[in-house]
């Protein structure tokens, strides 16, 4: 019986009246093969799971709404899916502003929910994403500017860690120093140390008044410097810049906030850059656009940059890149097409173009850790033999190691695919 | 093998370190002076390779270590609980670049908090971080308690502005951490950093976010009965979606405590609490906000609001909060300045709980708090010299802790665990949970030689508290 084989055979003795197993088409992680999905059916359930891998030698990737799949290094070991989306229940109090959510919440659900009340989600992941999945891969989008980042959103987490053992840590109260910030550590491990139960997370009241507009395409070193002016507007939640990095490019931007703040920033928008009104649906479509890569074959880069590296920085891209800048976040993705699955030179030009840029990003003040850049999509020749996380410092990646074999000492979740823990 | 103080010597130079015991005294205890741990030495060092050198001089000799700002922690943080040595960083004082057009700054661990503001005004930006102690404590104490202050609310505490560290690691290896974008590729580490009480390394180096400074500052006061009212007023302010930057109480027994003393702000003595409210931002939209918050006020039971009409009147005002801490020192020797947090909703039920404990322990104890935040801050004035009033007080934390507790909050806020408070985690985490943590400590710092004592329960205490571990999950909402 081939290892394969066997692995299949062994994942029915995780099954159980907790732990659904379900049985389908092979999924591909960066070329690894998974035909299973377990889906445990409570946080109990799902530490059993883990514990079961474990004695048996399995490993599994933990999975939400599949949004954020394609980040990471190809696995070592896949033997299932560890699927949260029976972990769906929400717990909200409109009076406090904070709610807990199970990690197979989806976001449109919990945005939707929360809404009715008053309050507004502040994790801008796209809407079939779960919230364990947002989390764990601290999946961002244009109205984070205004939102801040996932790990400022998260109270609390309850993991399974790898190890298996059920753990809590922070708290569901706004202000808290009670111990290790363990909901950051684990804000975007991608289930690398433990698979997240639920979470607790901070709300925002939803605005008054929102607005959205259109900064006319100009060419780059004027639209970037306008584009930096408009998302330092005091009502700015949201600005980016779109178009290939050689090239024109066009802006957006989302006013929030009281009435008279947001009408006073669009009369500014509108007479200094000519802006012009266009349809709430346009911020997300940004988000869309951020998780797109060039059809049929492409690669897409998430690189941090400084406001005033930003021309530099896509000038490294070269002209063909096409480019989203987030200048309130400091980031920019950057796509490349590819000629085919297996365009080892295409590959090979969009790392060192990424690394560039990434090299350009930090401007004077860069230090050791500045350059760094992380590659979340690629066919899987493209990454292979590479670390889709870049040049983490050397002492970053050692204490990445040592995080991972105290958390999962024996490698059940997700082997190889994070920095660090490369196969 | 050189002895300990010649290797310190050797790294930092005679001047750079004192081991005498009249010139040790100083540095035994922080803020908090009931926990008391005499150093052996310490050593006071300029730059990051000194660091290294003293952390290495350390290791060397067996000797645990403690970083230290400014010492004015509030949960014994800084102390050396085993007799180790003192890292005092209050020489790395400089701001080492400060970039006004990327709103970043990079400072040593040494450089005060207020400092840092002061140095971005020019360029119209601050450092939004404020604790009560600002004037004296320091970004590296800061990143290592991850403190909060009056503005939290809506600015965040330290680790939402901390982007990236240089950090000496427990064996005096030097890691980067983070980047000036705030972003990184792999974990979080500087959010796994911040806040751990200087157990993981020892921060050489700090790049922060600036803020720009506000187009508009509103200052008002309302004036109400009781706390409870006041607790309703901020429950409705936080409710109606407003974001102040500030929302603070002030009871009936500080107040009295302030106009007492030279922080006095002509604060009406038959006053119960007294709510401070502060909104910031756009220009425009701050008179409708204002407009608003008057509102609520009336209709939760204020008695007057007050709007500051300028600077010096906003000064006064903010000096009634700011002073309480000072002007309890009329009251009694000693001040333990507790921390705790709560859900928003259940302030005024605990607020009159933590009163009800202070009353049956026949203890002075005044609130001054961070209301917006439900962070808590109940003040017992005592005299240590009282061995029965001392048990007291102790006794009156304990239960003041499990109360909150009990209220689905935590036990620090803001001051951090230390060897204050970490006898009581068991309160709030199971074995597992510690377990966890214990794990991050020791990816750090496998040989426990860094600020040892400190966070984490001992092994003995802590079974002995699981069996009554709650967590804030397990408290339904109202």
């Amino acid at each position: 019986m081939s290892a394969q084989a066997a692995a299949f055979g062994a994942l029915a003795d995780v099954e159980g009246p907790d732990v659904e197993l379900v049985r389908h088409a092979p999924l591909s992680i960066d070329g690894v093969e998974v035909g299973a999905t377990l889906r445990p059916r409570d946080g109990e359930a799902l530490a059993r799971a883990i514990r079961s891998l474990a004695e048996r030698g399995l490993a599994a990737v933990p999975i939400g709404g599949g949004r954020h799949l394609g980040l990471g290094n190809r696995p070592r070991r896949a033997d299932a899916l560890l699927c949260s989306s029976r972990l769906a229940e929400i717990e909200f109090e409109p009076a406090e502003g904070v709610c807990h959510a199970g990690a197979g919440v989806r976001l449109g659900a919990l945005r939707a929910r929360v809404a009715r009340d008053g309050w507004e989600l502040p994790l801008d992941a796209p809407d079939d994403a779960t919230v364990g999945g947002a989390i764990a891969a601290a999946g961002i989008g244009p109205r984070t500017q205004g939102f801040g980042a996932p790990r400022d959103v998260v109270l609390g987490l309850e993991v399974v860690l790898g190890s298996g053992e059920r753990t809590r840590c922070g708290g569901r109260v706004v202000k808290n120093v009670t111990g290790y910030d363990l909901p950051k550590l684990y804000t975007g491990s991608q289930g690398a140390l433990g698979v997240i139960e639920g979470a607790w997370l901070r709300l925002r009241p939803r605005p008054a008044c929102a607005r959205v507009l259109e900064l006319p395409e100009r060419p780059r070193a004027d639209a970037i410097a306008r584009a930096v002016g408009a998302s330092r507007l005091p009502s700015a939640r949201a600005c980016a810049l779109q178009g290939e990095a050689g090239g024109a490019l066009a802006g957006c931007v989302e006013l929030a906030g009281a009435q008279a703040s947001v009408d006073r920033d669009a009369s500014w928008l509108a007479r200094e850059h000519g802006a012009k009104e266009i349809g709430a649906d346009a911020v997300d479509a940004l988000r869309a656009a951020q998780h797109e890569t060039p059809a049929p074959h492409g690669m897409r880069f998430r690189i941090p940059l400084l406001p005033t590296a930003t021309l530099p920085t896509l000038a490294a891209l070269g002209p063909e890149a096409r480019v989203l800048v987030y200048p309130g976040l400091r980031l920019c993705y950057a796509s490349f097409a590819l000629a085919s699955a297996d365009d080892a030179a295409g590959a090979e030009r969009a790392f060192a173009s990424a690394a560039a840029a990434a090299r350009a990003s930090a401007g004077s003040t860069a230090r050791a850790s500045a350059g760094s850049f992380r590659c979340e999509s690629a066919p899987p020749a493209a990454k292979r033999g590479r670390d889709v996380f870049g040049p983490a410092a050397a002492g970053e990646i050692a204490l990445a190691r040592a995080l991972k074999v105290r958390f999962d000492p024996r490698g059940v979740l997700s082997p190889g695919r994070f920095t660090g823990d490369v196969g | 093998m050189p002895d300990l103080l010649t290797a310190l010597r050797a790294v930092v130079g005679a001047e750079g370190v004192l081991a005498r015991p009249e010139e040790l005294f100083v540095y035994e205890c922080d803020g908090l002076t009931l926990h008391t741990g005499s150093p052996r030495a310490v050593a006071f060092p300029r730059e990051t390779h000194e660091v290294q050198g003293l952390v290495r001089a350390c290791r060397a000799h067996g000797v645990s270590f403690v970083p230290r700002g400014a010492g004015t922690g509030l949960s014994g943080g800084a102390l050396a609980a085993d007799g180790g040595v003192v890292i005092e960083c209050s020489r790395m004082d400089r701001v080492l670049s400060l970039d006004a057009e990327n709103r970043i700054a990079v400072v040593q661990p040494g450089v005060i908090n207020a400092a840092l503001s002061k140095a971005a005004l020019p360029h119209g930006l601050f450092y939004a971080p404020d604790p009560s102690s600002q004037l004296a404590c320091t970004i590296g104490g800061n990143v290592a308690e991850n403190s909060g202050g009056p503005h939290t609310l809506k600015y965040g505490a330290t680790s939402n502005h901390v982007l990236a560290l240089e950090l000496v690691l427990p064996d005096g290896e030097l890691v980067q951490l983070g980047s000036p974008t705030g972003w990184s590729a792999g974990l979080d580490l500087v959010g796994a950093v911040v806040g751990s009480e200087g157990t993981l390394g020892i921060a050489t180096a700090v790049t922060v976010r600036l803020s720009p400074l506000p187009e508009g500052v509103e200052t008002l006061l309302a004036i109400f009965p009781d706390v409870v009212s006041a607790c309703r007023a901020v429950g409705a302010i936080i409710g109606a979606g407003l974001v102040p930057a500030a929302l603070e109480i002030v009871d009936r027994r500080t107040i009295a405590a302030v106009e007492a003393s030279v922080y006095a702000a002509g604060l009406p003595l038959d006053a119960g609490a007294v709510l401070l409210v502060e909104l910031d931002g756009s220009a425009v939209a701050l008179p409708g906000e204002l407009a608003r918050v008057r509102a609520l006020a009336a209709a939760a039971g204020a008695s007057r609001v007050e709007v500051a009409r300028d600077a010096d009147e906003r000064a006064r005002f903010w000096r009634a909060r700011k002073g309480a801490f000072g002007a309890m020192g009329r009251l009694a020797p000693d001040l333990y300045v507790h921390d705790a947090v709560v859900p928003r909703t259940k302030l005024p039920d605990v607020i009159a709980g933590v009163c009800a404990i202070g009353d049956r322990h026949g203890l002075t104890l005044s609130n001054v708090f961070h209301a917006g935040d439900g962070n808590l801050h109940p003040n017992i004035s005592f005299d240590r010299r009282d061995p029965d009033e001392l048990r007291r007080v102790l006794a009156a934390g304990a239960e003041i802790l499990a109360l909150c507790v009990d209220a689905g909050g935590v036990i620090t806020g803001e001051h951090g665990i230390g060897t204050e408070k970490r006898d009581f985690m068991g309160l709030l985490f199971g074995d597992d949970d510690l377990d966890a943590m214990r794990r991050l400590r020791a990816a750090f710092d496998p040989d426990g030689c860094c600020n040892p004592g400190k966070l984490l329960p001992t092994p003995r205490f802590c079974a002995e508290s699981n069996p009554r571990a709650r967590g804030y999950d397990r408290v339904p909402f109202e």
